[in-house]
């Protein structure tokens, strides 16, 4: 093979959230360079964001994407109550829990069944499937279900929500209706244990990576709104050091910024660090799946992501049936901020990765500057990194095969490039 | 099951005419006549076919034929649905293979009629075309009036290509 050339083109990456680009070059059996390319509709965001009044940046960000509304919501609450100095009821934080819960059934569930499971099963995508795993798929469909009434009895309605605001909610949700979940969400704890029991009989490359995992960490639970960023290679910071850690790089090939730490490189966020990091904090429930599939912590396969997502769709069950059975109504559904100049950041857990946000407010509550950091393209320079080691080790299989086998090796990631792209197209150049 | 056809606006509203569908759903919800939208997840388009027999999706495209150009297919249960420009969609999976997922699992409505409306700005944060405002309003119009009268007599809105 040494020597040969040749150029493989692929058409647009299927089954990632969003579209854009990427192009491995290869001379004979090294892989000279890979460049991923995303656009940043955050970046278009940020600029809109100016000037505007705080209360309208949680709706304004939810659009941001369709996938992960909650998150940007959160996120962005989150850090502008840090500028304000507001603190909410306990109970307002287990409703914020229980809402982000939904959206990680809902992402989780679409990406595990829909979007990595082919990969797994030799099929090309979700459709083929289903012709063979109709029940997969069924039980895809009604967990996606179940997420999407978590989303829209909390947020208002499925897509955009609109009820979370900064100092709480605008309605509390009436006991009766969180109730009334508990025997669908009992139900979705089962079908997760049984989606580990699935995914964990699949089979996965050799593929191991020394990476830099970083995730939220929180003493008392599992990481979703709140705690500290920490990392496998002694990061451990509160939100408002994020930028003094975390730099973004332009590089020619993107539109958007290459997120690294700063002296070190690219590192990982995503399920993967958030297991590796968090494992103790997992529900019982939880552990035991994880133990019975073979997963001890730390996983350095990204191909085992799946295994690892299918993991976090049981703690998001077994998280919002708790939640849903302690659930007393908040004293306040919420508080009501006072204006003031001032900067908040805030990182929560999408289901992708951290999200940091951080805005500048002045005397009367408008957004002087705001910063938004997407989990993909936190990720971006790692599934450059990923590629260039994992192509090497496909570069002698057929052409179609490893486009493919490369195609797989980014939805690991589950990238959310409708957070950061329009089209994601794969290139594969042989010199 | 609802009652007549169950119409659907899908789009992005922060893309300039990539939120046609939604704006339909708008416009036709201040018509009077109900009608929902989403974002296009093709897993909760998946829902909304088991709650009717006739449905209806209203959604951006772009075919290369003049801006605010409004199509129409229909799509059979046995037929692959392929609408033109379906691989630009914005929403991830499409919703051509939404439709042909729902129609491995037995989904499918009787009657799914599909209509596009050409887009001819999809950049963020851009206001939707003119041309695109006006085939909303249009189609709006016309979808009402079969919803609330038209339907007795079996009237479609005249513009649908086959």
């Amino acid at each position: 093979m040494s020597g040969q050339t040749r150029t493989i083109k692929v058409g647009t990456l299927a089954r990632v959230e969003g579209e854009g680009a990427l192009h491995i070059k290869l001379r004979g059996e090294q892989v000279t360079d890979v460049k991923l390319s995303i656009y940043e509709p955050p970046r278009f965001f940020e600029a809109f964001l100016r000037g505007r009044h705080y209360s309208e940046v949680p709706d304004i960000t939810a659009r941001i994407c369709g996938i992960c509304p909650i998150a940007y919501q959160m996120s962005a609450i989150h850090a502008i109550e840090r500028a304000l100095g507001v603190r909410v009821d306990p109970a307002v934080r287990l409703l914020r829990r229980l809402f982000y819960c939904g959206e990680w059934i809902e992402s989780h569930a679409l990406h595990v069944y829909m979007l990595h499971a082919p990969d797994f099963l030799g099929y090309e995508d979700a459709i083929q499937m289903a012709g063979n795993h109709r029940a997969l798929v069924e039980q895809a469909l009604r967990l996606k279900k179940i997420g999407n009434r978590l989303v829209q009895l909390l947020g208002g309605r499925e897509i955009h929500p609109i009820s979370a605001k900064v100092g709480g909610f605008y309605k509390n949700p009436a006991p009766r209706d969180l109730k009334a979940l508990a025997d669908d969400l009992k139900w979705a704890l089962d079908a997760s244990l049984q989606t580990v029991k699935v995914v964990s009989g699949f089979e996965f490359p050799e593929f191991e990576q020394d990476y830099e995992f970083v995730a939220l960490s929180h003493a008392d639970e599992y990481p979703l709104n709140e705690g500290r960023l920490i990392s496998n290679r002694g990061l451990n910071l509160d939100a408002a050091e994020y930028e003094d850690h975390f730099i973004e790089q332009h590089v020619k090939h993107s539109n958007a910024l290459h997120s690294i730490i700063r002296g070190r490189g690219s590192y990982l966020v995503g399920p993967l660090a958030r297991f590796n990091l968090n494992f103790d904090q997992l529900p019982q429930v939880a552990r035991e799946a994880a133990n019975a599939a073979g997963l001890t912590p730390p996983v350095q396969n990204p191909f085992r992501s799946i295994i690892v997502r299918a993991v976090e769709l049981v703690f998001a069950c077994a998280e919002a049936l708790r939640i849903v059975g302690e659930y007393e109504p908040p004293q306040q559904a919420r508080v009501e901020p006072v204006a003031r100049a001032g900067v908040g950041q805030a990182i929560t857990e999408a289901p992708r990765g951290i999200l940091y946000h951080r805005y500048a407010l002045d005397d009367d509550g408008r957004i002087v500057a705001a910063k938004i950091v997407p989990p993909t393209s936190q990720n971006q320079k790692r599934i450059e990194d990923d590629l260039r080691e994992f192509a090497a080790q496909v570069v002698a299989w057929p052409v179609d095969e490893a486009q493919w086998k490369c195609e797989q090796a980014i939805r690991n990631y589950d990238p959310c490039i409708s957070c950061a792209t329009h089209f994601l197209r794969l290139k594969i150049e042989r010199e | 099951m609802t009652e007549g056809a169950r119409i659907v606006g899908l789009g992005n509203a922060d893309r300039g005419d990539d939120a046609a569908g939604l704006l339909v759903a708008r416009r036709l919800r201040e018509l009077g006549v109900e009608s929902a939208a989403e974002s296009g997840d093709p897993l909760s388009l998946i829902e909304s076919f088991g709650q009717t027999n006739d449905l209806i999706i209203v959604d951006a495209v772009i075919t290369g034929a003049t801006p605010g150009t409004i199509r129409c297919r229909e799509v059979g249960p046995d037929a692959v649905a392929t609408l033109e420009g379906g691989e630009t969609s914005t929403h991830g999976l499409g919703v051509a293979q939404a439709i042909e997922l729902a129609r491995i699992l037995n989904r499918l409505p009787q009657q799914i009629r599909i209509y596009g409306i050409e887009g001819r700005c999809f950049e963020i944060g851009a206001p939707p075309s003119r041309e695109v405002l006006a085939a909303v309003e249009s189609l709006a119009q016309q979808l009402s009036y079969y919803q609330l009268r038209g339907r007795q007599g079996g009237r479609r809105p005249a513009f649908e290509v086959r």
